[in-house]
């Protein structure tokens, strides 16, 4: 699909630190020039947390792009023939089930839990409503920006619990760009149910 | 979709970690965890990431290699213009070279032709082998990767970034192109292989230590 997440990641990080360079400048100009605004140097915080927006811009993105009258559409209802969709999640479920496992995984990391219960894989049952969905999405965004903020060159290898409960520990840094790389897989699908739909992905217009 | 993706990787991860740590020595010897490092901590997501997509790459036969949904002709749909299978494949390896390559301070091997890879190749089996490829170059890139250098910047298309950036871009690029393929191999009756059953049920799982 040609969304230019690349070309988004780059614009991302040029304006990023444009704003960091700018935000120490004053609203007047100074009797006397102030020294350059250096870019803030790299830290392991920043760099996932620019990802966690990237990912944030373009997943909110999509699911508000559903409308209400189409958020629970799955692809089984299109009978494709020949196609295999028996049982897949509708678009409402990939958004939840996405929120949920934000909230589990960067949860791992911060030691929060998610406000709502999830008794299956879809998220919350008792999300129903299209805006108490995008505002659960929303909310496990901010968690994911407190779980990326947090990291440190001193703590990203370190291990905590795996919120899977497996025997094995796992490391804040994978636990945090996971979260990330999962997230992608249920936009690059939720990317062909917008299309199934005649809409096109906001990250993907005017192309 | 239904493919117990986080549950697959976790119990993945949970696996390489348990071969990682018996790699090292006798079976006797082995603890039963190794502690990460940077570069190991990525490189189990590489392996993650690149067993789901190779697999899904692998399950669409030569015959519907080159379908996209454009040519279902879904009414009401908007599907112009997209890639083929083919095409999602040849992109994500040939930027899986383009991206791990500033992390090898050396460039990018020739004939990649990023992002949207070699023109002249066509057949499943040399778009698959580049794929395989661009996974080994991904594991050879991260081996060098620390908590040290992962933070210093390099040259990708034009932009100074750090490496770290472009380990998190690698893998989320080619999981968003993952997410897109399940959809294809779906609409032409294929269930995506990481779908197919609980991998739970497929991973060795030591047992817990008695008393947790």
């Amino acid at each position: 699909m040609k969304h230019l997440q690349v070309l988004c990641f780059l614009a991302l990080l040029s304006f990023s630190i444009s704003m960091a360079a700018q935000s120490g400048a004053p609203a007047a100009k100074p009797a006397t020039p102030a020294p350059q605004a250096q870019p803030a140097p790299p830290t392991i915080a920043a760099d996932v947390d620019r990802q966690v927006s990237m990912l944030e811009r373009e997943f909110v993105g999509a699911a508000e792009a559903m409308p209400e009258d189409k958020f629970n559409f799955a692809p089984a209802s299109l009978n494709i023939p020949g196609s295999e969709y028996k049982g897949v999640r509708t678009f409402a479920e990939q958004v939840k089930h996405v929120a949920a496992t934000n909230y589990l995984l960067w949860g791992a990391i911060t030691g929060d839990k998610s406000p709502l219960e999830s008794k299956g894989d879809n998220g919350p049952d008792s999300l129903k409503t299209k805006a108490e969905i995008i505002k659960y999405l929303k909310d496990s965004y901010a968690l994911g920006h407190k779980a990326a903020k947090s990291l440190t060159a001193e703590n990203a290898v370190s291990t905590v619990a795996s919120p899977f409960g497996g025997p094995n520990p796992m490391s804040r840094l994978f636990l945090a760009t996971f979260s990330v790389a999962h997230a992608f897989d249920h936009y690059g699908q939720m990317v062909e149910y917008l299309r199934m739909n005649g809409i096109i992905p906001p990250a993907s217009r005017g192309q | 979709m239904k493919n117990l993706s986080s549950l697959c990787i976790a119990a993945l991860f949970s696996f390489a970690v348990s071969l990682s740590a018996q790699a090292s020595g006798s079976a006797a010897q082995a603890k039963p965890s190794t502690p990460p490092t940077f570069s190991s901590a990525i490189d189990a997501e590489i392996t993650n990431l690149e067993k789901q997509f190779v697999d899904a790459a692998e399950a669409m036969p030569e015959d519907k290699f080159n379908s996209s949904p454009e040519g279902l002709n879904l009414q009401g749909s908007e599907f112009k213009g997209v890639r083929t299978f083919a095409m999602q494949v040849k992109h994500v390896a040939a930027d899986n070279f383009a991206i791990w390559a500033p992390l090898t301070g050396k460039p990018e091997p020739a004939g990649i032709n990023a992002p949207n890879g070699p023109s002249d190749m066509k057949t499943r089996a040399e778009i698959l082998k580049f794929l395989k490829d661009s996974f080994a170059y991904s594991h050879t890139a991260v081996a060098g990767l620390t908590s040290e250098n992962a933070l210093e910047q390099v040259e990708f298309r034009g932009s100074k970034v750090t490496r770290l950036s472009l380990v998190i871009l690698a893998l989320t690029h080619a999981t968003d192109h993952y997410g897109q393929m399940v959809e294809y191999l779906r609409f032409s009756g294929i269930v995506p292989p990481a779908s197919r059953m609980n991998m739970q049920m497929q991973m060795p799982m030591p047992p817990k230590p008695a008393g947790k």
